[in-house]
């Protein structure tokens, strides 16, 4: 299909409500119409989490605000498009069944189709919409929620190198402020804190670098910064600026080391397959970390391959990804009818052994 | 153009999917279907079977009517996301109804309109005399009267279907539907607290 395609996404799987206009002409670079984004750090600020029921709430008032608003920044009404994209999981379940009916009523009153989107695909699919990457490239997918090394071989096909086994770094850094006294969300307060550190001063683990291959795990750092914290405290009373700043800059050097690590090797197998263009790209919010792009980098230049970062309001969860994702699923010929559901659970990868929930009701993501 | 104006009315805010269809004063299509999970696959399909026995496409509705609980949370928010979009795509008003207020349509006030809030207690309105609904052990119901409920009944959909069209007909501002939970979101706030930061 080479036609002009102009597609509404929208997104509700976490704690962001999204909607975003994406039109892609074959032969050109796709154009963000309008994005927008409603957040609600503020209601989960005093959870220290994000509450799934709470963000359920706030999705289902906000979605079609959403979407009047980016209708009307992209300056198009609905009749003007060609289909309506919308996160069908994996994530937060009340959130994702808010995006997914609001969206089957946009379909239905407006008769244009819909495509349920995989929100890791459309994390997995941006360097395509902001750099036009071309396939195969490398992925690491790191956020507050996921952490995985995909390598993207076509618009839906993905290999799963590997991923975290338990926490996602994300997590890790919003964990690592409660404990330290810093606001939510994590990353940015950890990360300013850590400007005044001394990275060397506590020995935290890298864990699984004694391992081959590309798993990953961070809950055991999170202890390890615990018991490190419980012991300044016990022997000071409280705990004192300076050792927090150093707990910091000592805990984003271990994510760093580990992703770093990690990502040299996935990159070994990666390059295995030859590709024209070697690109590494990052997504997630995770990718905003200056000390942890700087790391990337680095590992990217050893063996020439191109680091790609998308802008940070494209890194974090956004709809125009989705719409993205949309036009391209759209454009393999995918339509889903009025009975889709949404799945909290939906692997991009469905050939490699699953990582996380590989209980009976099957891998997480 | 019709003559009448035409509402489609659901609800899922129980363990059913169940939708009508109100032409003028008159209910032409009344459908509700026991289910205990699956509304956010069936609701749609339900709503364009419901439009194709009376006759109708999306395009031919006036107004939405849509059941806001109180009842089961994931439930209401199926219908009212579902709602709200539909409303936008058609650009209709969607006017958001109680199922206390539904399931008492037509009968005489005061009366108790109970619906069933798990954890033994129910959600508690005493029409007519309290504009607001309160959560209640369900023992507390033994002493009320007359009561309706707490079971919903498969009239339930043409009762939001007639109390929207008289909402529309009163005209003035219709507020886009809100689920109405009358229950707080179940959220804790962290045990540990934070250390004590020394200069």
């Amino acid at each position: 299909m080479t036609r002009t395609l102009t597609i509404l996404g929208l997104e509700s799987s976490c704690d962001d409500t999204a909607a975003a206009v994406v039109r892609h002409t074959p032969g050109r670079a796709p154009e963000v119409l309008s994005a927008v984004v409603a957040g609600q750090t503020e209601l989960h600020a005093d959870f220290g989490g994000v509450v799934p029921e709470i963000a359920a709430r706030a999705h289902t008032e906000k979605l079609d605000l959403c979407v009047e608003q980016a209708l009307t920044q992209a300056n198009l009404p609905l009749s003007e498009l060609d289909a309506i994209a919308v996160t069908a999981g994996p994530g937060l379940i009340g959130g994702v069944l808010a995006g997914v009916m609001c969206a089957k009523g946009l379909s239905a009153g407006s008769g244009l189709p819909l495509v349920g989107v995989n929100h890791l695909a459309g994390h997995a699919l941006t360097p395509r919409l902001t750099d036009q990457a071309t396939f195969p490239y490398l992925m690491l997918l790191v956020s507050g929620g996921h952490c995985q090394f995909l390598i993207a071989k076509g618009p839906e096909k993905f290999t799963r190198l590997g991923g975290t086994i338990d926490d996602a770094p994300g997590e890790a850094f919003d964990k690592t402020a409660k404990l330290l006294g810093l606001a939510q969300p994590g990353g940015p307060s950890v990360e300013a804190e850590a400007r005044t550190g001394n990275p060397t001063r506590f020995r935290l683990p890298r864990p699984l670098l004694d391992r081959p291959g590309c798993d990953m795990s961070f809950s055991g750092l999170k202890t390890a910064l615990l018991r490190e914290r419980d012991r300044l405290v016990a022997q000071y009373g409280g705990l004192r600026v300076q050792d927090r700043a150093d707990l910091c800059a000592s805990f984003q050097a271990a994510v760093a080391d580990v992703l770093a690590e990690k990502s040299r090797r996935a990159l070994t197998q990666y390059l295995d397959l030859a590709p024209v263009t070697p690109t590494l790209a990052v997504a997630g919010g995770v990718a905003a970390n200056q000390t942890i792009r700087a790391a990337l980098e680095t590992v990217c230049a050893e063996s020439g391959t191109q680091f790609l970062a998308p802008p940070l309001a494209l890194c974090t969860d956004n709809a125009a990804m989705i719409a993205w994702a949309g036009i391209e699923r759209f454009r393999a010929g995918h339509r889903d009818d009025m009975s889709l559901s949404a799945r909290p659970r939906w692997p991009l990868d469905l050939t490699s052994p699953s990582m996380l929930g590989s209980g009976k009701k099957g891998a997480k993501a | 153009m019709r003559p009448d104006p035409l509402i489609l009315a659901f609800d899922t805010s129980a363990a059913h999917c169940a939708a009508a269809l109100l032409s003028g004063d008159r209910v032409i299509v009344n459908r509700h279907e026991d289910m205990g999970r699956g509304q956010a696959e069936r609701l749609m399909p339900l709503l364009e079977e419901v439009l194709a026995e009376g006759g109708a496409t999306w395009r031919d509705l006036a107004a939405i009517g849509v059941g806001i609980g109180p009842g089961n949370f994931t439930g209401i928010r199926i219908s009212v996301a579902a709602a709200r979009g539909l409303a936008l795509s058609l650009g209709v008003p969607a006017v958001g109804v109680s199922t206390l207020e539904a399931q008492a349509h037509g009968q005489t006030r005061p009366v108790w309109s109970l619906v069933d809030a798990r954890r033994d207690h129910l959600y508690a309105q005493h029409l007519g005399i309290d504009p607001a609904p309160a959560v209640i052990p369900a023992s507390d119901a033994a002493d009320l009267s007359p009561v309706i409920g707490p079971h919903a009944n498969t009239a339930l959909p043409s009762a939001i279907a007639r109390i929207a069209a008289a909402r529309l007909a009163q005209g003035g501002d219709i507020p886009r539907p809100a689920p109405l939970y009358v229950r707080a979101a179940d959220a804790a706030p962290p045990r540990d607290p934070a250390p004590v930061i020394l200069p």
